[in-house]
């Protein structure tokens, strides 16, 4: 049967085939179970239903030590072979292959920063080639997260001072297609932001490297900046109060600083506080809440911050 | 509304010699310094309840929001903030301030002793100093919600619970504090048990709610000082910065995944134990049968004890453990599973065969059956190791474990709620209401937690504010269950509020027809429960002589009408 009649997303991975049939398996036989004790229990109350108050009960057995026996053995060992049957998927879902493409993951407070084999930044978006096995090596610089892929039956959580693999194959028939990612371990206000979409692509169009592409426009490479480095989580660009100010005509902005003291929204102080986050914090908000994850050349390229901010113009008033 | 229920009604009633322990003494200081078990029960009662009603207005809330994608609002820092509070909340109150203590503390204080033929429980001032203990976790805990940012959800996971929030460590203290009373109600209950029951009666005696409640004494006394010693080095490292947990100061974050649930998965079985007990002894009075399979029910109770210390592990199986650790957690889950069948066929075979009367109570009872088997059921999938890394941290899990806590442990506690009114009060409730309001409780949960199954599996993430429009759907249905949820908790909470205000319908003093003892002595009992010590001489569960007292009543009664 096809999986998508027991509720799971599309198949998407190798791990399906393991997945998809103990989950219709346990449909089927957890289905079975649960009418049959609906059955007795609805027949039961229908045929031995007190009508009068002197009504004596129809049995008094209190034991029966084969019937005992016997729904003991059943259970046991239907549970043991969807015991079995879970670990040996489990075998497989644990250890990745050798030759699995290396993709490094960054998870943070609130978004992803992956970085494709041999890319210069990290994106929000993930590319990844069909057929062929991918390894995620997560790491976390604040708290708890975890990689979800729903259509790929994959999830790990991403544990802060440790570094955690998830691994996968997309399907071939799976070319084209793209599917949600999703943080599923809560990790705060913008947990439910934490998400994107995997694109399970062609070697070809794999080669071409796809998340090194940025719009040639530099308005638009901003905006693009803005939102796969995950500055949008916390910073909107419409005037709403994030968990960090608003980028809307934060250009040459004024105002007070947590310290105190009075701030310009200029170029050098822009540029400190994407390096140095928590060094000149807008009075009102927390310290110790944005990543350092743009702290230098490898998090964030001075060409890009440049572009971000050439962004930032373009959305205030007075540029 | 009739001015008398229908109930059993035998000529044999035991006459009243002293006044009950609702009259015996008056005024307000009679409540608060008593002693009797009866009187902390029912204070107990309707604190839990409170703490229900506020758990389950902001289970409204939650679902309310969450009736639009919220797409909009991805960026609102106050929206979402709103949102983690709620859910936190929600989670909060109905662990630690209802399920937990919500049947030992009301229903098994107040018919236990009586059960097993006490006077009151073994320590009468521990007791009122366990509820005390509630009373103070409790105002802690409202006192952290004013103080605010409690938003790290029920679990408290590290680091991010370490994150500067000013009502964490207040919310914690209430934790510790609330520990210790449900230890001292464990420890209450295990020594009652040992040195209180009656002359004649004995272990295999004890009505099945006994069992179910020694087995969970014992896991409370055993797993609670575990979630004690976490908080307090949750506090250290709040306050003084010991790295036990937080990476940054060299700790562990998934150390204390193992310390929480060390204790919270125990506590799972803390929550449904006392539920399996009520429901048992619910069904075998009013199918009047004595319970199929008691001895099995009874080690089933104290297996499940054993194995729920062995399995925390299985709620870490995406942090990383090693497999052959996994393998372990999985196998064990899995045997956790096999009492648990045994317990619902049981109850099946018992009504099977029986003189099963619709009664309200057994009507919450039959919607027991039917969710703790899906409850159940569901657990099984999370258990097997491939699928619950597909499912782990959805809302199938969120459905799962509402199964079992919501649809299970809280329908038990108003199974029993209803089972044992007419004793406690001495009146009875409009019983179509209740019937009608039982009705509304299961279609709604199913209405409510079916869809969330389904987005579940689909791979929707929990304690999410906003989410994909692929859901919408799904979300609006569970929406509008919870609101019929929500008017079938009302209805009830009104009928019963109204049976004890007006106290027009006087309840029959063995209202259901029970055989335990705590149907023998006069309703509502006196101030020590019996007049004299009882003794036990009968079998358990033995319905013989009430059956031929009702027979020759109903003919008595026919033979008048005919003359």
């Amino acid at each position: 049967m096809d999986p998508e009649f027991y509720g799971l997303p599309p198949a998407a991975s190798t791990f399906a085939e393991d997945v998809d049939p103990l989950f219709e398996f346990l449909w089927i036989v957890c289905g079975f179970f649960f009418l049959l004790i609906l059955a007795i229990l609805a027949y039961s109350v229908v045929r031995y239903r007190r009508k009068r108050l002197e009504q004596p009960a129809a049995s008094n057995v209190t034991h029966h030590t084969t019937l005992e026996i016997v729904w003991t053995l059943i259970p046991t060992v239907i549970l043991m072979v969807v015991f079995a049957w879970g670990w040996k998927g489990n075998l497989k879902q644990s250890v990745a292959p050798p030759d699995a493409l290396r993709y490094d993951v960054q998870a943070f407070q609130w978004g992803w920063s992956i970085y494709h084999p041999g890319a210069i930044r990290g994106s929000k978006d993930i590319w990844v080639p069909a057929g062929k096995p991918v390894q995620f090596v997560m790491t976390s610089p604040d708290v708890l997260h975890s990689m979800s892929i729903p259509a790929f039956r994959a999830k790990r959580d991403v544990v802060p001072g440790s570094r955690q693999i998830l691994w996968f194959q997309a399907t071939e028939d799976m070319v084209g297609e793209s599917f949600r990612y999703y943080c599923t371990e809560y990790c705060g206000q913008g947990h439910s932001v934490m998400n994107g979409m995997v694109h399970v692509v062609s070697q070809a169009i794999y080669d071409t490297q796809p998340w090194a592409q940025v719009p040639e426009d530099p308005i638009e490479a901003g905006e693009y900046f803005y939102n796969t480095y995950g500055c949008s989580a916390c910073h909107s660009s419409n005037g709403v109060a994030g968990s960090g100010p608003t980028f809307q005509n934060i250009w040459m902005r004024e105002g007070k600083l947590s310290n105190g003291e009075n701030y310009v929204a200029d170029e050098a102080y822009i540029k400190n506080s994407v390096r140095n986050p928590d060094s000149q914090i807008v009075a009102g908000y927390p310290t110790g809440l944005m990543p350092k994850t743009w702290g230098d050349e490898s998090g964030m390229p001075e060409a890009d911050l440049d572009i971000i901010i050439g962004w930032m113009k373009s959305i205030s008033e007075d540029n | 509304m009739t001015a008398t229920a229908p109930g059993v009604e035998t000529t044999t009633e035991p006459q009243r010699k002293e006044p009950s322990y609702l009259e015996v003494k008056k005024g307000i200081g009679s409540w608060l310094g008593t002693l009797d078990h009866k009187r902390i029960g029912l204070m107990y009662l309707f604190g839990v309840t409170g703490a229900f009603a506020i758990g389950g207005l902001l289970a409204l809330a939650i679902r309310i929001i969450l009736w639009d994608t919220n797409l909009d609002l991805q960026q609102d820092a106050e929206f979402l903030n709103m949102y983690n509070q709620v859910f936190t909340l929600h989670g909060v109150f109905m662990v630690f301030l209802f399920i937990i203590p919500a049947i030992p503390g009301s229903l098994a204080n107040f018919a236990l002793p009586l059960m097993v033929g006490a006077p009151d429980v073994a320590l009468p001032r521990l007791n009122l100093a366990s509820f005390y203990l509630w009373m103070i976790g409790a105002v802690l805990a409202v006192v952290a919600i004013i103080q605010g940012g409690v938003d790290t959800g029920w679990t408290f996971y590290t680091p991010y619970s370490l994150q500067s929030k000013d009502g964490t460590v207040l919310m914690g203290t209430a934790i510790f504090i609330l520990g210790f009373s449900s230890i001292f109600t464990g420890l209450n209950f295990i020594v009652t048990m040992h040195k209180l029951r009656a002359r004649g009666q004995t272990w295999f005696k004890m009505p099945l709610f006994c069992w179910a409640i020694y087995a969970t004494s014992v896991l409370q006394v055993l797993a609670t000082p575990v979630l004690g010693i976490t908080v307090l080095l949750l506090a250290f490292e709040h306050l003084y910065g010991i790295g036990v947990f937080d990476p940054k100061l060299g700790g562990d974050p998934v150390l204390f995944q193992h310390f929480f649930w060390f204790y919270s998965h125990p506590a799972v079985y803390i929550m449904i134990l006392p539920a399996m007990g009520v429901i048992s002894d619910v069904i075998s009075v009013h199918a009047r049968k004595p319970l199929f399979g008691y001895k099995l029910i009874a080690f089933s109770s104290i297996s499940i004890a054993v194995i729920s210390f062995l399995v925390w592990g299985h709620h870490m199986f995406t942090s990383g453990q090693s497999e052959y650790v996994m393998m372990a957690f999985s196998f064990l889950t899995m045997l956790v599973a096999i009492p648990t069948a045994i317990k619902v066929f049981s109850w099946v075979a018992t009504i099977w065969g029986g003189s099963v009367a619709l009664s309200a109570p057994m009507l919450y009872a039959l919607a027991f059956i039917v969710i703790f088997t899906i409850g159940g059921l569901t657990g099984v999938f999370l258990g097997a190791l491939s699928v619950d890394i597909h499912l782990h941290d959805t809302y199938f899990v969120v459905a799962h474990f509402h199964a079992v806590m919501m649809g299970s442990t809280a329908i038990a506690f108003f199974a029993g709620v209803h089972h044992w009114w007419p004793k406690m009060f001495g009146v009875m409730y409009h019983e179509g209401l209740a019937k009608i309001a039982a009705i509304l409780i299961l279609v709604g949960f199913n209405v409510t937690f079916l869809p969330q199954f389904y987005m579940g599996s689909q791979g929707m993430p929990r304690r999410y504010a906003t989410y994909d429009p692929q859901f919408e759907i799904y979300h609006r249905w569970s929406t509008v269950g919870a609101g019929i949820l929500g008017a079938g908790f009302a209805l009830m909470l009104g009928y019963l509020g109204y049976s004890l205000l007006t106290r027009k319908i006087p309840a029959k003093h063995n209202q259901w027809g029970g055989v335990t003892m705590d149907w023998t002595g006069p309703t509502p009992p006196n101030l020590y429960n019996f007049d004299e010590p009882p003794v036990v001489t009968e079998r358990l569960y033995d319905y013989s002589k009430l059956q031929k007292q009702l027979e020759e009543e109903a003919a008595q009664k026919s033979a008048g009408t005919q003359a």
